[in-house]
């Protein structure tokens, strides 16, 4: 750490653009300087709220002070953005995913997967300190050797059925979360995954070609294995837990809750919710990533994600719907 | 006072025996085991008598016989049985070989005839299922089983086990038929030896994930291992439209110690004749009931079905494919 504010634009003013923004605001280390969000209102707002200024994508890979660019529009943009930045030599801190699509990222691997500026991809779960903690209890040996995992990750309500057709489906949206944890807690890659997927929630999700609810069983070489559960709508909060068993006993990270307060009556003992979504829950997580996002900015960290991590993430979201697809378990093909 | 007859005076038929002798509307007239010394010391313990299958059955005055034998015995006893017109309480599972279950339905399908699968009657997962069905979580959706068990079993009982989906996972067949509330239609499975190579060596897994998923889309994942390092690891989760329903394991004690390095909570019990004590006793107190004229609550088309999606288990084990039904 140390050293001066580093001066950094956000692209993007939607939903995790204003999370973004907002932390490196907050944050000492950054200088946020510029925004670049065509949809004028939006962008008047934010940098208002923000303190800077507005910005063409052009002027702001133009200005040589500028070290760093986050990428949080939507999810169509991010490559071509992610690129342009790496091309101008800025580093990249990017909103996961990378890209939806498997041959646009192989058609730019070379740029990407050795970059000439750091691309760092922000799969947050990774700075959760929940997760984190329980991935250093696996680290000391408190369990032994791993050898299975349970990932439960479910949405507190379904998104709204028009996002559905530009999400990339279940699997490449939502459940990429899970596949990056699985990879990140097993430290061995899958190479087989069995998905079951079903429309339970919403008609309509189903109506726009997707589905909401599913199972998945991911298999490594050495024989252990992975359960995921999801769900568009857990009707009592973000429900998002690992559950990961080994040799020697258990260790698990569960729902952190709004409050510690309890009500007990006749009835029996309530406990306070857990916290309603993403914004909320993983609210530290998004601090910590970009606080990673000033390390690498130092020289003091390599990005924790990258290309590598987007590539094997999507892999297994498109071995999935192969899975699905093909109502077997199938090989994970490699990048 | 209904008399009944045991069959099997090994770990669970001492455990049958003493809830029996208990209840105030059994007792406990025979014990029937060809290893005389352990037949002896229940039929001590609970002031019965020693007697041979036929002559137990032969005795009019027995209402209904206890079947805890080992496994390979429990279908021709279930049949002997049955043809004395006893009613039967019979330990899961009714048999290894699908084939043979099947078979006996003619003489089995409409016997009086109660299976032992505990889980069913365990308080906390009764509970469980009464929220269910009293709407509490809306309609449910997936449910996930964890069942593992503490340590493994010695190699010698596993080769003679049916392997793990018969043995160990036929529990959460059954626990997962009676809470989806309709009948599995595919069964995936996935399988490892992570445990103990010489599991692997007798041909049989130790670590099993698997999905079930019905003709209306429910999905259910049971998850299983012949070790936990921590105890016996049995909980459910049902997932609902408007919310989720849990039974978590049961301690020791509610204790909890809190220190320096966090709260610790008393061990999870790592017996299953502890963790089921409770179950064990309501089974009896409702074989009573079915001597007493009630239907049984689980039957012989149960343990057949249970057995059905063990048997569809292992051969997605071993191929790959998931197994319609």
């Amino acid at each position: 750490m140390g050293g001066a504010a580093a001066k950094v634009a956000l692209l993007g003013a939607g939903r995790m653009g204003q999370v973004h923004g907002r932390n490196a605001v907050a944050s000492p280390r950054f200088d946020l300087a510029w925004l670049v969000e065509p949809r004028a209102e939006l962008s008047a707002s934010l940098c208002n709220a923000l303190g800077c200024r507005p910005a063409g994508l052009t002027d702001v890979l133009a200005d040589s002070d500028v070290v760093g660019v986050i990428v949080a529009s939507s999810t169509d943009t991010h490559l071509d953005l992610v690129l342009a930045c790496l091309r101008a030599g800025k580093a990249v801190f990017c909103e996961k995913p990378l890209d939806l699509e498997l041959a646009r990222l192989r058609a730019y691997a070379d740029e990407l997967a050795a970059p000439c500026a750091p691309l760092y991809v922000a799969f947050n779960r990774r700075f959760d300190p929940e997760f984190r903690a329980l991935k250093r209890r696996l680290a000391s040996g408190a369990i032994g050797a791993l050898e299975t995992l349970h990932l439960i990750s479910h949405d507190p309500a379904a998104p709204p059925p028009a996002f559905i057709p530009t999400s990339g489906g279940l699997f490449r949206d939502f459940t990429i979360h899970d596949f990056d944890v699985a990879r990140w807690l097993l430290e061995e890659p899958p190479t087989e995954v069995f998905a079951w997927a079903e429309c339970l929630v919403d008609p309509a999700i189903a109506a726009a070609g997707d589905v909401d609810t599913a199972r998945l069983v991911l298999r490594c070489a050495s024989g252990r294995l992975c359960v995921i559960s999801n769900t568009r709508r857990s009707g009592y909060g973000y429900d998002q837990r690992v559950e990961a068993y080994g040799s020697r006993g258990a260790a698990l990270a569960g729902n952190p809750r709004i409050s510690t307060v309890e009500t007990w009556s006749e009835t029996g003992a309530l406990a306070a919710p857990i916290y309603p979504g993403f914004a909320t829950r993983y609210v530290q997580s998004y601090r910590a990533e970009l606080d990673h996002f000033a390390d690498v900015l130092a020289g003091e960290a390599e990005p924790e994600t990258g290309y590598d991590a987007s590539m094997a993430a999507l892999l297994l979201a498109d071995a999935a719907f192969r899975s699905l697809r093909e109502g077997r378990s199938v090989p994970v093909e490699t990048a | 006072m209904a008399a009944v007859a045991l069959f099997g005076a090994g770990r669970i038929g001492a455990i049958h025996a003493a809830n029996a002798a208990a209840h105030p509307k059994l007792s406990l007239k025979y014990v029937v085991d060809p290893v005389a010394e352990a037949a002896a010391r229940i039929a001590e313990a609970h002031g019965a008598m020693l007697a041979r299958a036929e002559a137990a059955l032969a005795d009019s005055e027995i209402a209904g016989v206890i079947v805890a034998s080992p496994t390979d015995r429990h279908l021709d006893q279930c049949l002997a049985a049955a043809a004395a017109g006893k009613a039967i309480f019979c330990e899961k599972p009714i048999d290894l070989d699908l084939a043979r279950a099947r078979a006996a339905a003619p003489a089995l399908a409409k016997a009086r005839l109660m299976l032992g699968f505990n889980r069913r009657f365990d308080p906390h997962f009764q509970a469980l299922k009464a929220r269910i069905d009293e709407g509490a979580i809306g309609s449910l959706e997936t449910l996930n089983i964890v069942s593992h068990d503490p340590a493994p079993p010695p190699v010698a009982y596993v080769k003679a086990s049916g392997g793990l989906f018969r043995d160990m996972s036929i529990h959460d067949f059954d626990t997962a038929r009676w809470l989806l509330g309709e009948p599995p239609v595919s069964v995936f499975a996935s399988a490892s030896c992570l445990v103990d190579p010489a599991i692997g060596a007798a041909g049989d897994v130790d670590t099993a994930k698997i999905l079930l998923r019905t003709a209306s889309g429910r999905l259910c994942l049971i998850s299983n291992s012949r070790r936990s390092g921590y105890g016996y690891d049995q909980r459910i989760e049902a997932f609902g439209s408007r919310g989720m329903v849990r039974a978590g394991n049961v301690t020791e004690s509610s204790s909890s110690t809190w220190t320096e390095p966090g709260e610790a909570r008393d061990r999870f019990q790592s017996f299953f004749l502890d963790r089921y004590a409770a179950a064990y006793r309501l089974e009896m107190d409702h074989f009573a009931e079915v001597l007493a004229g009630a239907a049984p609550r689980v039957g012989y088309a149960d343990g057949v079905a249970a057995l059905a999606l063990a048997d569809a288990a292992a051969q997605c084990a071993r191929t790959g494919e998931p197994v319609v039904l």
